[in-house]
């Protein structure tokens, strides 16, 4: 058996590991370089001794977890596991070993210092309805962000384009691991947000305003023109399609050449927004339909019925007097964040709650960070809303398998089971608590170098 | 000035008794019993008592002696910390956070736009804030003066002025003075204009100063055609501040600026009470600590400027072994409801002790905001500021149950409605 030779790792606090920094430093450099020419996992590892959170099927104490080829080949009780010869074996006693996490909304990839306008590629202004923005044409996998959010167990996150449009783009669903962005891709174009939640107006209503559309009525008007837009692309191509066969057909049949020629159905023009909109009107993806109280949350929801469209919704930190009608829907949740304000007179824990209150009435919560910066806070997320009444496994959840399943990646991610990709963290404890440190993550397998940049400015630092 | 402060006092005292008298709840004899008592100084005690007398800490311990007569809370073995301290807020100011229309404001009192019904008050309360440090914002290179507040929600605008609280004046640098003025082409739009506006302000006020103790001396010596100075409140102001009776508090980011303003005090011969932001306080964390200069930082900020991008979350830990006091602090409507969450992240990162951890949002702010013989801690004398908290304060599950604040409950968690005792939904 061996232990991972890095000073986080074992467990040293900062203090005793100073003065071993440097060559470990150098070697977890060193480590990075190679480990981004590795694509696969090379051998077999084995974690033996953790405590198993496994989402699925409760929680194995003194277990053995076993990664091969990218994937978990084995799980359960030490003494029922067969660990595969050749295998590296890691003892995790003390350890609790989880699911990589996965964060619902973020801008990862997307800016690098909020201030910095250069540095940011959040959405698109000039226009409310811009579809056809896909955030993974913009996605910057060597953003200093993603290593800081990998090192405390977030393996996997959408990236959305930030709210201030109706629609602003479509989502990225990645793997916060990889040699380069085609491989932390791992859906483009994952779902499409819809954000009607006022803050989309252009100069905000009143007379003074000289930009369309200053009112709720005007993006509602001018989302509905897009889909109905859309409908009808959709109808012109499907027309165009049915003339071509006919004339492919009449061409078998028909043999004079001049004739021929003047049947040949033309193609519509492309438009690429309408265009991007059909998967969503079709329900082949999902719309995440952002709204925060009451009456946004029903116009929004009826404005995605009139259209069929396949939702879940975002945010609702607002709708507490409707939490039944919210139900009735039967879609999952992106809740919050739950350190949203609550109204001036609401109870101060009017929000906190809001995750159980949704729980109780059997709605699928999911969490996100809703940030860039602070997406490594996810988990604190989870942990504050039990303090307010949700059931510690579903708040676990709402950060693993429930994620996975809306994101419709559940096959592969979102619990320790047989099959799925080895995305796998090792903490000193509870994942949900904020003063939990992660020890060690794995991603598809592969062991993720623990440091970044903020770690590498604390070692030049601890040196001086 | 000093005159100013005097008055207000004594508005805070009569009020004070005349509000107990009418609404019924004076001072009574307050037994906490049963609590696992945080006391931040003296280590814990698990199943501890505290005495209440008179709004202050009269009595701590494993038993404490009580009259008969006094009430008992049974904390049920519940964790007892001292009240949190925000030792950066600008909550309870409405928009009037940054006076933008000039870089040197020292002038503009911030308890002139304390909005005293502000609900973020009760929230924070709510999270276990007791008392807060308001400030101006960071637009100026010198900003005005803070207000310190209890956060006793429901009582009167006066009653919330924390008493005889030392004064305090916010500086700031970096990019946000640059950006400001800057972006009107006015001075300041680089580091060096920031500093030069600083210098001459500061040279001004050496001036008033001088005119101001000449006059003073022609007075002493009985010199009856002595003519006093034209009084200027800005200079009145920054006067004090050379005259060492306000606490300078910087907003700041990078360390190079901060051993630039740390010259710039031993020029004018001031005192920097603290670096607020301080995000790179670790890379000259010796030299703070040998100018007895504490930081109110952020757990974990980082990115959203440039200036923060060197932040690192080991920031308050590696700075704390350096000797500097630390504090946790908000800057934050919503961070300032969990500043009990923000300190958990320092034994996370770095290490630090559960004391060390809780210090970091009570005793250190306490210093910084110039209370810490009041409050901060739970020692005989002080203020009975407490929280008793459903869980470990410590984590992300501890939530409090009961604030109190100089003896009296201000926010109890099993209350319908607001949870708040003195103040009414509708009032």
């Amino acid at each position: 058996m061996t232990r991972l030779n890095n000073p986080v790792w074992s467990g040293h606090s900062l203090r005793q590991a100073q003065g071993r920094l440097c060559p470990l430093l150098l070697t977890l450099i060193l480590a990075l370089t190679f480990s981004t020419q590795a694509l696969a996992q090379e051998k077999p590892i084995a974690l033996r001794g953790g405590k198993l959170l496994t989402v699925t099927h409760g929680v194995i104490e003194n277990g053995v977890i076993v990664m091969q080829g990218g994937k978990i080949s084995a799980v359960g009780a030490a003494s029922s596991v067969n660990v595969p010869s050749g295998a590296q074996v890691i003892d995790v006693t003390g350890m609790t070993i989880y699911p990589g996490l996965i964060d619902s909304e973020t801008q990862l990839g997307l800016t690098e210092i909020s201030a910095e306008d250069m540095t940011n590629d959040l959405v698109e202004l000039s226009d409310e309805i811009m579809p056809h923005m896909h955030t993974a044409e913009a996605f910057h996998a060597e953003s200093a962000l993603i290593p800081v959010a990998r090192m405390n167990g977030i393996t996997n996150a959408v990236v959305a384009p930030d709210s201030g449009d109706t629609l602003p783009g479509q989502d990225s669903f990645i793997q916060l691991f990889g040699s380069n962005a085609t491989e932390m891709l791992l859906i483009r174009d994952s779902a499409m947000p819809l954000n009607f939640t006022g803050d989309q107006r252009r100069n905000k209503g009143g007379f003074g305003a000289r930009k369309f559309p200053s009112t709720r009525m005007g993006l509602a008007a001018q989302l509905r023109q897009a889909f109905l837009d859309a409908q009808d692309y959709r109808t012109k191509w499907a027309e165009y399609e049915r003339k071509k066969a006919d004339a492919a057909q009449n061409k078998d049949k028909e043999k004079d050449k001049e004739k021929d020629k003047k049947s040949e159905p033309l193609p519509p023009k492309r438009d690429l927004k309408l265009e991007a909109l059909l998967p969503y009107l079709e329900g082949k993806k999902t719309v995440v339909l952002a709204a925060e109280g009451p009456s946004d949350l029903q116009t929004a929801v009826s404005l995605a019925n009139e259209f069929k469209l396949k939702f879940v919704l975002n945010h609702i930190s607002h709708a507490q007097p409707v939490l039944d009608y919210v139900a009735s829907l039967k879609v999952p949740v992106i809740v919050g964040p739950i350190y949203e304000a609550p109204k001036e007179d609401e109870r101060y824990d009017a929000v906190y709650s809001l995750p159980a209150q949704l729980y109780k009435r059997g709605v699928k919560i999911v969490f996100a960070s809703y940030s860039a910066h602070n997406v490594r806070n996810l988990p604190d997320q989870a942990g504050f809303a039990t303090a307010f009444g949700l059931p510690y496994e579903e708040a676990l959840k709402a950060i693993t398998l429930n994620a996975a399943e809306v994101w419709g990646v559940a096959e592969q991610l979102g619990s320790l089971d047989v099959g799925k990709t080895a995305n796998v963290v090792v903490a000193n404890g509870d994942p949900l608590d904020v003063k939990t440190d992660v020890k060690q993550v794995f991603i598809a397998g592969r062991e993720v170098p623990m440091t970044d940049r903020q770690v590498r400015l604390r070692d030049e630092y601890s040196k001086k | 000035m000093l005159h100013y402060v005097w008055l207000t006092t004594t508005l805070v005292l009569v009020s004070t008794a005349a509000f107990g008298q009418s609404e019924g709840f004076a001072h009574h004899d307050i037994v906490i019993k049963n609590a696992i008592v945080m006391t931040v100084t003296h280590g814990n005690i698990t199943n501890g008592s505290i005495y209440i007398k008179d709004g202050k800490i009269a009595a701590v311990g494993e038993t404490v002696n009580a009259p008969v007569g006094a009430t008992v809370i049974d904390a049920g073995g519940r964790y007892l910390t001292p009240g949190i301290i925000d030792s950066h807020s600008h909550i309870a100011l409405d928009d009037d956070v940054n006076e933008a229309t000039s870089p040197i404001t020292p002038h503009m009192m911030m308890k002139d736009a304390f909005n005293y019904q502000d609900k973020a008050i009760y929230r924070a309360l709510a999270g276990g804030v007791t008392t807060s440090l308001l400030l101006h914002g960071s637009a100026n290179m010198i900003g005005g003066q803070a207000v310190v507040i209890k956060h006793k929600y429901g009582a009167t605008r006066d009653e919330m002025l924390f008493p005889n609280a030392p004064r305090s004046i916010k500086f700031a640098s970096g990019e946000n003075p640059k950006r400001v003025y800057g972006s009107r082409d006015q001075l300041p739009s680089t580091r060096m204009g920031n500093f030069a506006v600083q210098r001459q302000a500061l040279v001004e006020a050496q001036d008033y100063m001088r005119e101001w103790d000449s006059y003073n001396d022609k007075i002493k010596r009985g010199d009856k055609d002595a003519s006093p100075p034209k009084r200027d409140l800005k200079l009145e102001a920054l006067a004090d501040v050379l005259r060492g009776k306000i606490m300078v508090q910087i907003h700041i980011y990078r360390s190079d600026e901060m051993l630039t303003e740390i010259a710039m005090a031993k020029e004018f011969g001031y005192k920097i009470r603290a670096f607020h932001h301080a995000l790179e306080a670790y890379k000259v964390a010796d030299q703070l600590a040998e100018n007895n200069i504490a930081i109110a930082t952020f757990a974990d900020w980082w990115g959203y400027k440039q200036e923060a991008w060197d932040a690192i979350p080991w920031n308050a830990t590696m700075s704390m072994r350096k000797g500097v006091r630390v504090a946790i602090k908000s800057d934050s409507e919503d961070y300032t409801r969990r500043l009990n969450q923000e300190a958990a992240k320092a034994i996370r990162y770095g290490g630090a002790t559960e004391e060390e951890a809780l210090k970091m949002i009570t005793l250190n702010p306490a210093w910084i905001v110039g209370v810490d013989d009041r409050v901060g801690s739970i020692d005989v004398g002080k203020d009975a500021d407490l929280v008793i908290w459903n869980g470990y304060p410590l984590s992300s599950y501890g939530v409090p149950e009961k604030v109190l604040i100089d003896g009296d409950v201000y926010f109890d968690r099993s209350l319908p409605g607001l949870g708040t005792t003195h103040y009414k939904e509708g009032e």
